[in-house]
């Protein structure tokens, strides 16, 4: 690995976009949270549901404002680190990186401030659509984002032209490419999942504290009956119809993703196990038989094909780091679903505020999504190796190499201290409106 | 087809420098203008709720790049990759010091953030001018299509040039004061009191200056690039470009000597559009100029996408800026007017 020429450029992208990624996800997972209190206060003139979208907008207004400074190096490095892919393809992901500016990006920029700061300017009426339209804005950015992953992943609608470069064919086919449509529905219902646990773990704090009563019983409620739909969407029907569609044009990756090293039916689910690489085994497995054909391919007798079936120059290059990435998202993902299960349970009892042991975990969970959203990213995007237009273009042909490695590894390190002191001051502020907390009323904001 | 496409790339630059050109400006004259802690937040609310979305158009213009240009993107971006990554560091702090300045009335705190503003908006006031200067001056592309342009080599114009030298610093300092300039007279329009009347002083001090300043830059770009004015004089967008420039420093002239705040204001958002539009049609269809030799030079025509997909954008791009603008007009109707002196957040927004 540190013979790849491309290693810092690589390094930095990963690092700026997993980093980058924590942010949005909880944009978007909140956005309709809000719109749904600005609604119901809209409708019924339901106080709680006006104060809890006062306070879960700053908390937004924060959360937002990381995510526009951290994702605009993001475009711009297309063209500073991955100057050949861009010039490759900029033809057909250019589309997209600029509807995802002028449609989305420049709508919920001009709506935000509005929601965050205008309640008393605009009025109840016009404070609701700058909601919608913020929530709009930021799913449509995903969804543009996600195509042009889509396209590294799975490339539809585009041909060569005769200097060899990519350019848009088919502009329907592109933005429908049938990959983007399933990772959309499953990337979002995740950002869901990751607003809802946030939702939940604020509300289970001020409940174990007993601050703020009613609001912890609303955070706690709708967090967790958003949060149990959430987590079920992100494994079925949309992370089953993720892992067929990575079977059908992306073998090796699924092969990588189980560790499986050799073709066969009945091929079964590791539930843990160590992968070693270098025997074509995977140690210490405790495994469903059977289960991988089904999830796959439908039934249990289904020919899977190990790694052995593919040569190995096509097998993504860190096998071990994928295996783990899936693993931690799949068996997260899992968890998920049985804690939100368990706190609905509890919620149809009437004990959902009470359970104190249930209410300490929905507390700790929070980060929990987060993780299992990157390791979610980390498997997708391992999986496109060695390619990074899969089966077209590779990720060692990619990079700026006029760029010399003294120049990348000199931003990374500045990104890196630049972010962490971004993170902090992140976790600070959003610590400060917590221990602020909810309050009913406009001039509950007096700092801000 | 290419030169709509060039057209559109320099509305989303143009709308940038407009737009983002004043909280830039105002952040360069932050400490400044505002000399205690509610002026300096005076000065914040004035600058509204949109500057993100002004920020934005800088991802519309990267975005709309690599659409229409991927080629010249890539070059250009990877060539001057330093520089452009003191511009995205800029940014990061510039945003973080706008948003977070507010959230704690600790004087530490605030004067921290304060300190912030001023420093990156003068950095990216620099740092742009210093783009521009490279546009025109050129970069040193060789027989490979490619360059790499270290931050500065010998200072000088010809040959293995730097991103700084005497010409690119000059038009670097030219375009902080026009920023500059540009925000005093947004700063006079929005606020009140003394905040107000320093913006009014510095407005008519620096607009003086560019004048000076734009005198000086006009003779050097004669010696640096003598093609420029002899392709420029030949179009007829120049010709509009520089009425366009003409009638914005009358407008100025006149609205800065009276108390006709909007008419400065309009008239300095003309001038940035002038010079923005006049600087296009003077280095038209040269993208990328080289100053090894002239045939390696990277022009829109050769830079460009394929013209099938060019086609298809023109679909959906300009339904997207006509959406764009409405946004903007529905927000800024519901903030028109001076802000008043700093009380709290909700009230100044």
């Amino acid at each position: 690995m540190a013979d790849d020429p491309a290693l810092w450029h690589r390094l930095q992208f990963a690092f700026s976009i997993t980093y980058h990624y924590l942010f949005p996800q909880l944009t978007m997972g909140l956005a309709w949270f809000l719109v749904y209190w600005k609604w119901r206060a809209l409708r019924t003139g339901d106080a709680r549901c006006a104060t809890a979208a006062r306070f879960w907008a700053r908390i937004f207004g924060l959360n937002f404002a990381v995510g526009v400074v951290t994702g605009i190096p993001m475009e711009f490095q297309f063209g500073t680190n991955w100057a050949n892919f861009s010039k490759y393809s900029g033809g057909v992901i250019g589309q997209t990186l600029a509807m995802e500016g002028m449609f989305a990006f420049l709508l919920e920029s001009a709506f935000v401030g509005a929601l965050v700061w205008g309640e008393k300017r605009l009025g109840p009426r016009r404070h609701f659509l700058a909601a919608l339209a913020v929530a709009l804005g930021s799913w449509l950015s995903g969804y543009f984002i996600l195509v042009t992953n889509a396209f590294m992943q799975h490339p539809v609608g585009h041909v060569v032209s005769a200097d060899g470069t990519l350019a848009i064919g088919d502009l329907g086919a592109y933005l429908l490419n049938p990959w983007a449509l399933v990772q959309f529905a499953h990337n979002q219902a995740a950002a869901v999942v990751t607003g809802a646990f946030a939702v939940t773990a604020i509300g289970a704090f001020y409940a174990l504290r007993d601050a703020y009563r009613d609001q912890a019983r609303l955070y706690l409620n709708h967090g967790t009956v958003v949060g149990l739909a959430a987590a079920v969407l992100v494994a079925f029907p949309t992370g089953d119809a993720q892992a067929k569609i990575v079977a059908h044009y992306q073998e090796p990756a699924l092969a990588a993703m189980e560790g499986r090293f050799e073709t066969g039916p009945m091929a079964e689910i590791t539930l843990i196990g160590q992968p070693n690489v270098k025997e074509r085994r995977l140690d210490n497995p405790i495994k469903i038989p059977g289960m991988l054909s089904f999830l796959a391919y439908g039934t249990f007798h289904s020919d899977v094909r190990g790694l052995d079936a593919f040569p190995p120059d096509t097998w993504p290059p860190n096998i071990e780091l994928m295996y783990y990435a899936f693993h931690v998202m799949a068996g997260l993902g899992t968890i998920f679903i049985a804690l939100m299960g368990l706190a609905n349970i509890q919620r149809f009892r009437g004990r959902l505020a009470t359970s104190r042991p249930l209410l300490w975990v929905l507390m700790l969970a929070f980060p929990f999504p987060f993780i299992a959203n990157t390791a979610g990213w980390m498997t997708t995007e391992l999986g496109r190796q060695p390619w990074l237009i899969y089966g077209l273009f590779r990720t060692q042909d990619g990079f700026s190499h006029v760029v010399s490695s003294g120049d990348v590894l000199f931003t990374l390190i500045g990104l890196l201290g630049l972010y962490f002191v971004l993170g902090l001051l992140y976790l600070y502020l959003v610590g400060r409106e917590i221990v602020h907390g909810p309050e009913p009323g406009m001039t509950g904001a007096a700092h801000g | 087809m290419v030169e709509l496409w060039f057209g559109f790339l320099c509305l989303t630059l143009t709308l940038f420098a407009v737009l983002d050109g004043w909280n830039i400006g105002a952040g360069a004259l932050h400490l400044i203008v505002g000399r205690s802690a509610s002026e300096r937040r005076e000065i914040v609310a004035a600058l509204g709720p949109l500057w993100s979305w002004h920020e934005v158009w800088l991802v519309a213009f990267g975005g709309t790049f690599l659409l229409a240009f991927p080629a010249v993107m890539a070059t250009a971006f990877a060539g001057c990759y330093l520089a452009l990554w003191f511009v995205l560091w800029s940014l990061i702090l510039r945003g973080i010091s706008l948003e977070v300045g507010g959230h704690s009335d600790d004087p530490l705190w605030q004067t921290w953030w304060d300190f912030v503003f001023a420093v990156s908006s003068v950095l990216l006031a620099v740092l742009f001018g210093a783009a521009l200067g490279n546009v025109i001056r050129g970069v040193p592309l060789d027989e490979t299509g490619t360059f790499s342009m270290s931050l500065f080599t010998h200072f000088g114009v010809r040959g293995r040039v730097g991103i700084l030298d005497w010409y690119t610093l000059s038009v670097a300092v030219f375009t902080t004061v026009l920023l500059a300039a540009h925000g005093a007279a947004y700063l006079r329009l929005k606020t009140t009191g003394q905040v107000r009347d320093r913006s009014e002083r510095l407005a008519r001090r620096l607009w003086s200056l560019v004048f000076v300043l734009f005198l000086l830059v006009s003779a050097e770009t004669w010696i640096v690039r003598p093609a420029f004015y002899a392709v420029m004089l030949q179009r007829p967008a120049a010709w509009l470009a520089i009425a366009v420039t003409l009638a914005g420093a009358w407008a100025l002239f006149t609205g800065l000597r009276g108390t006709a705040e909007s008419r400065a204001f309009v008239g300095s958002c003309a001038v940035i559009v002038g010079l923005m539009a006049g600087a296009a049609a003077g280095v038209f269809p040269v993208m990328l100029h080289s100053t090894l030799a002239p045939e390696h030079s990277i022009t829109a025509y050769t830079g460009a996408a394929p013209v099938h997909g060019l086609a298809m954008a023109l679909i959906w791009w300009p339904v997207a800026l006509v959406l764009a603008i409405t946004y903007f007009i529905v927000i800024m109707r519901n903030y028109r007017g001076k802000v008043g002196p700093a009380g709290d957040a909700q009230g100044l927004y």
